[in-house]
C-alpha cells in the first residue's frame, strides 16, 4: 500500500457517520488496501501523475470556516441551494430543502431504503479507483429523489466551496441522484475555492440513475483555484427512454481529474454530453469518458473542447463501448484541441471499442493553433492581432457554451470566462 | 447461402501443405548455449555475438507486454526451436538448378515466380525458406548501379561496417520484448543498401515462408537508403498449416538518409488458424523507420493472415520537412485477432504524417487499431492527417480504435477521424437493384473501402491483395 493509501484508511476512522452506512464503509475500506495504485504504467493513469498526492498527504479532515462569503459568488439561479464549505453543510448559506431533497444524515427510513437501493451501486470501482476511496469516506452526502411524474420546477444547486488551509487537508464529497419514471430535474454541481492558497484534496464523486421516460440536466462546473487537487467522478445509469443533458467545464489545477460513466442499461436512452477544459499557468485538467451501450437503439453525442495555455496540461480520453447486444446505437465523439503556446501540451485519445455490428460509431479528434486565415481576416478588418486570438479562441468555446441550457449558467459563466481571456464587455455583448 | 459461398468457406487453406525436406533445427529452449549455436553456425565475428547476448540479458529482465487487445495463451519460450534451416543449405546452391527440388515445388504450388522471374521482370526475390535465405536474384544487375541486396548474415561478412552502423540504430536491442529476443536470435533476413542518388531499378521483394514444425522465424530486414535515392520493397509471407501456434517475431529497420524515399509494402497471408481457431502463426513484428532531412517513408500492408497480428510499422520523423506513409488493410475472419496500428514520432519541422487505416472485421475476430501521434516541442509547422474506418461483417465480432494523440507544439496540426459501421444496407439495396447478387454487391463495397490503400500498393502486390481478400470475406457474407 502506497503512504496515501495507508493515511486515507486512518483518516476514515476519525469519522463520525450514521451506522447505516457502515456496512458500505468498512467492505470499501477492505477494498481500498486491495486496489493497486496507479503509476504512469497504468494506462488510465498514462499522463497524470499522483506524485504532488504522494508527496503532500493530505492527513487531516478540512475543518469549517466562515470566512469566505465575499469570496464567492454563487450562480444566479432560483433553486434549491445546498452548500458546502470544506465538506461540511452550511445550513445558513443553503436555502429551505424540499422534502425530496436530504442529506444522508438526516434521510427518513424510506429514504434510507432508496440511498441503500443505490448508493455504491452504480459506481464499480475497478473503473475508477477513487470511487472506493469515496465509499471508505463517505460520513455525509447528499440526496436527491424525484418521485414517479414529478417535474422539479426548480434546479437542485450543489456548491462545494473550499477555503484555506494550512495544512494539506482532505474533503469527501458524494451526490445521489435518484430520477424515477416520467420525472424531469434540474442538477447544479458547482465547486469553487476562495482566492487565498488552499491545500486541499477534494474528492467528489456523484451517482446518477435516471428512470424509464425521465428526463435530467446535469451541469458540473470545476472552477477551482490552482492549488486544489480534485478527483471527480461522475457514474450514470440510463433506463429506457431516459434522456441526460450533462454539461461540463473545468479550469486547471494542480490536480484535476474527472471521470465520467455512463451507462445506457435502458433501450432508446439518449445522452448529450459537453465539456469544456481551460487549463493555464502550470495547471493540468484529464477528463476520462467512458460512455457503455448495453442495450440496443441507444445515443451518444459527446463534444469535448479545450483550449490549452502558458505551460498547461490537457489530457482527455473518450471512450465509447458497444457491448454485443447494442445494435442499432448511434455514437458520436468529438474533440476538439487549441494550443495557444509553446509550452503547452494536449493528449487525447478517443477510442472505441465495438462488438456489435449494426451500430454507426464516429469520433474526431484535432489539436491546432488559430487559423492564420482567419485571423488576418479580422486584422484586415482593423482588429487588433491580440484582440483577434482573444475572439476566436473565446468562439471557439462559446459555441458549447451558447448551446448550454440553463441561462443562469450561461449567464455565470460568460463574464468570468471572458476576464480569463483578458478581455472586456465588448466581448461579451459579442457573445450574446 | 448458395453453394458457391459454402465451399469458399469450407476451402482449406490454400497454401497449407508441408514440404518434407530434412532440417537442421535445433531441438527447442533458449539459453545462451543456442545463441552461441546461431553465431557459430553463421560465422559471425565476435561483436555480434556479444550483440546478440547483451540482448539476451535484455530480454530475460523484460516481461511480455499486455497492452495489446489481443488474447492468447501464454508462450513457452522453452518449446520452441530457434534455428532451424533446409540442409541442403550447408552447401549453398551456385544457380536455379542446384536448389532443392522439393523446395522449388513448394514455391511453385504457392505460386512464387521463382522459374519465372525472368519473365516477370523487374521483381528481384530474396527468397527466405525458415531461416537462411535460399537464393537471391537478380543481384548481379542490382550490383552494376551497386545497389547491396544480401541476406543479412552475407552482409555481416561483406559490409560488416554498414551493418555494424545501422544494426539496432533504429530499433534499440531493449526496444520491446520481442525486439529484444529478436535481436538475441535473429537468424537471417534482408540486407538493402542503396548508395547515394541511386534510384533503385527494380522493386525488391522478399518472400517469407515458415515451414518447419514448431520453429519461430526471427528474421531482421535492414535497408538503408542513402542520401537522394529511391527504393520500394515489397515482402510476401505466407505459411503452410499447422496446429501448434508458430512464432514470428522479426524486426524490420529503414534509414532514409536526407532527400531517400523508401517505400516498403507487405503482404502478409500466413496460416490464420482454422475456423474454430486452432493453430495459426503469432506475429510479433517491430517495424520502423526513421527519415532524415526531406526523407519519406512509406509503410503499405494488407494483413490478411496470422492468428495474431501485433504489429505497428511507425516513422521517426526526423528531419525537416521529413514525411511519413502508413496505409493498412487489415482483414480479420472466424478467430483471429489483430492489434495493429501505426506511429508517427513528429520531431523536425514541417514534418508530415498521412495515416489510412482500413479494418475489416468478420466472422468472430477481433480487429483493433492502435496509433500514436506525437508533435514534439520542435516539430513547427508539423501536420498530421489520420482516418480510420472499421467495417463489420456480422455480429460477433469486433472493432476497436486506439488512437493516442500527443501535441506539445501549437503551430502543428492533428487531425484524426475515425467511423465503424457495417455495410450499409442502402448501399446493397443499390447494388441489388442493379443486378449484382449480395456476394458480389459486398465485395465491390468492401474493395471500394480499401482502394484508398491498394492504390498505393505496387501491380502486381495489389492484384494478390485483391485476391485474398475477396476469397477472405466472401465466405463471411451471409
Amino acid at each position: 500500500m502506497s503512504d496515501f493509501q495507508q493515511l486515507a484508511l486512518q483518516l476514515a476512522t476519525q469519522q463520525q457517520s450514521p451506522v447505516w452506512l457502515n456496512g458500505l464503509r468498512a467492505q470499501a475500506a477492505v477494498d481500498w488496501q486491495k486496489v493497486i495504485w496507479p503509476t504512469r504504467k497504468t494506462e488510465h493513469w498514462k499522463y497524470t501523475s499522483l506524485a504532488s498526492l504522494q508527496k503532500n498527504v493530505p492527513a487531516q479532515w478540512a475543518v469549517a470556516n466562515d470566512s469566505w462569503q465575499q469570496d464567492v459568488e454563487f450562480v444566479a439561479v432560483d433553486a434549491h441551494r445546498l452548500v458546502f464549505v470544506n465538506g461540511i453543510f452550511d445550513a445558513a448559506s443553503s436555502s429551505e430543502l424540499p422534502a425530496e431533497v436530504v442529506l444522508f444524515s438526516q434521510a427518513n427510513i424510506a429514504q434510507q431504503a432508496v440511498i441503500e437501493q443505490y448508493l455504491g451501486k452504480i459506481v464499480r470501482g475497478e473503473q475508477h479507483v477513487f470511487a472506493t476511496l469515496n465509499n471508505a469516506w463517505m460520513n455525509e452526502g447528499i440526496f436527491v429523489h424525484v418521485p414517479r411524474g414529478q417535474i422539479f420546477s426548480r434546479p437542485v444547486y450543489v456548491v462545494h466551496v473550499s477555503t484555506m488551509s494550512t495544512q494539506p487537508a482532505s474533503v469527501n464529497q458524494r451526490l445521489l441522484v435518484v430520477l424515477d419514471e416520467n420525472s424531469q430535474a434540474e442538477v447544479i454541481e458547482h465547486f469553487v475555492s476562495t482566492a487565498e492558497r488552499q491545500n486541499i484534496f477534494v474528492n467528489a464523486l456523484t451517482e446518477i440513475v435516471v428512470g424509464d421516460n425521465a428526463q435530467l440536466q446535469h451541469y458540473r462546473l470545476h472552477l477551482e483555484e490552482e492549488n486544489i487537487q480534485h478527483v471527480g467522478a461522475v457514474h450514470v445509469n440510463l433506463l429506457r427512454n431516459a434522456r441526460m443533458r450533462g454539461f461540463t467545464l473545468a479550469l486547471g489545477s494542480r490536480l484535476k481529474r474527472i471521470d465520467y460513466q455512463i451507462n445506457h442499461r435502458g433501450q432508446g436512452a439518449e445522452l448529450d454530453l459537453q465539456g469544456v477544459y481551460l487549463p493555464r499557468n502550470n495547471q493540468m485538467v484529464d477528463y476520462h469518458t467512458n460512455v457503455q451501450h448495453w442495450v440496443p437503439h441507444c445515443t451518444t453525442n459527446e463534444v469535448f473542447r479545450g483550449i490549452i495555455a502558458d505551460s498547461a496540461q490537457a489530457i482527455f480520453n473518450g471512450r465509447i463501448y458497444i457491448h454485443p447486444l447494442a445494435q442499432k446505437t448511434l455514437a458520436e465523439l468529438s474533440n476538439k484541441n487549441l494550443l495557444t503556446s509553446n509550452k503547452a501540451e494536449v493528449n487525447t485519445k478517443p477510442e472505441l471499442e465495438i462488438y456489435a455490428d449494426d451500430v454507426k460509431c464516429a469520433h474526431g479528434a484535432t489539436i491546432s493553433q488559430l487559423s492564420s486565415t482567419a485571423l488576418y481576416y479580422l486584422q484586415s478588418r482593423g482588429i487588433s492581432r491580440s484582440e483577434a486570438e482573444v475572439m476566436l479562441s473565446f468562439g471557439f468555446i462559446n459555441e458549447l457554451l451558447q448551446q448550454v441550457a440553463e441561462p443562469a449558467v450561461r449567464d455565470y459563466l460568460l463574464p468570468r470566462l471572458a476576464v480569463l481571456f483578458g478581455r472586456d464587455q465588448t466581448l461579451l455583448e459579442m457573445a450574446d | 447461402m448458395s453453394e458457391q459461398v459454402k465451399q469458399l468457406i469450407n476451402q482449406e487453406y490454400a497454401a497449407g501443405f508441408y514440404s518434407d525436406i530434412v532440417s537442421e533445427t535445433l531441438p527447442p529452449g533458449l539459453n545462451e548455449t543456442v545463441i552461441r549455436f546461431i553465431s557459430a553456425k553463421k560465422n559471425e565475428p565476435e561483436w555480434l555475438l556479444e550483440w546478440r547476448l547483451k540482448s539476451y540479458t535484455a530480454w530475460l529482465e523484460m516481461i511480455e507486454p499486455e497492452w495489446a487487445h489481443v488474447k492468447y495463451d501464454d508462450i513457452d519460450f522453452q518449446a520452441v526451436s530457434f534455428y532451424s534451416a533446409p540442409k541442403s543449405m550447408d552447401e549453398k546452391p551456385k544457380s536455379l538448378a542446384e536448389v532443392d527440388p522439393e523446395l522449388l515445388r513448394t514455391y511453385e504450388k504457392l505460386g512464387i515466380p521463382l522459374h519465372e522471374q525472368a519473365a516477370l521482370a523487374g521483381v528481384a526475390m530474396d527468397v527466405v525458406f525458415d531461416s537462411v535465405s535460399v537464393l537471391t536474384t537478380f543481384r548481379e544487375k542490382l550490383f552494376e548501379v551497386g545497389v547491396i541486396f544480401c541476406s543479412i548474415s552475407e552482409a555481416v561478412h561483406k559490409y560488416p561496417e554498414l551493418v555494424k552502423k545501422y544494426l539496432g540504430s533504429v530499433v534499440p536491442q531493449k526496444d520491446n520484448y520481442y525486439a529484444a529476443l529478436n535481436s538475441a536470435v535473429f537468424s537471417d533476413g534482408s540486407f538493402v543498401y542503396i548508395p547515394k542518388g541511386v534510384r533503385c531499378p527494380m522493386e525488391l521483394s522478399t518472400y517469407f515462408r515458415i515451414n518447419e514444425q514448431n520453429t519461430g522465424q526471427f528474421e531482421r530486414t535492414l535497408i538503408i537508403a542513402d542520401e537522394g535515392s529511391h527504393v520500394s520493397y515489397l515482402e510476401g509471407c505466407t505459411a503452410p498449416m499447422r496446429d501448434e501456434n508458430q512464432l514470428h517475431a522479426a524486426v524490420v529497420e529503414l534509414v532514409a538518409c536526407d532527400n531517400a524515399v523508401i517505400k516498403y509494402s507487405t503482404v502478409q497471408n500466413w496460416y490464420p488458424g482454422n475456423a474454430e481457431g486452432k493453430g495459426g502463426i503469432y506475429n510479433f513484428v517491430t517495424k520502423r523507420g526513421v527519415c532524415h532531412t526531406n526523407a519519406k517513408i512509406s509503410w503499405t500492408q494488407v494483413e490478411t493472415g496470422s492468428a495474431i497480428t501485433w504489429k505497428y510499422p511507425s516513422c521517426i520523423l526526423r528531419g525537416d520537412n521529413s514525411v511519413g506513409e502508413f496505409y493498412s488493410v487489415a482483414l480479420t475472419n472466424n478467430y483471429q485477432q489483430a492489434d495493429t496500428g501505426t506511429k508517427m514520432i513528429h520531431i523536425g519541422k514541417n514534418t508530415r504524417s498521412t495515416i489510412i487505416s482500413k479494418g475489416i472485421s468478420a466472422g468472430k475476430s477481433s480487429n483493433a487499431y492502435r496509433g500514436l501521434v506525437r508533435m514534439n516541442p520542435g516539430a513547427d509547422g508539423a501536420r498530421n492527417y489520420t482516418q480510420c474506418d472499421s467495417l463489420l461483417i456480422g455480429d460477433k465480432c469486433g472493432a476497436h480504435t486506439f488512437p493516442y494523440i500527443e501535441s506539445k507544439n501549437p503551430s502543428a496540426i492533428i487531425e484524426h477521424e475515425a467511423t465503424t459501421s457495417k455495410v450499409s444496407d442502402d448501399q446493397l439495396f443499390l447494388c441489388k437493384q442493379r443486378g449484382l447478387d449480395a456476394e458480389k454487391a459486398v465485395s465491390m463495397i468492401v474493395n471500394g473501402f480499401c482502394r484508398d490503400v491498394f492504390k498505393e500498393l505496387p501491380m502486381e502486390f495489389a492484384v494478390e491483395a485483391g485476391k485474398l481478400l475477396q476469397v477472405s470475406l466472401e465466405g463471411s457474407v451471409g
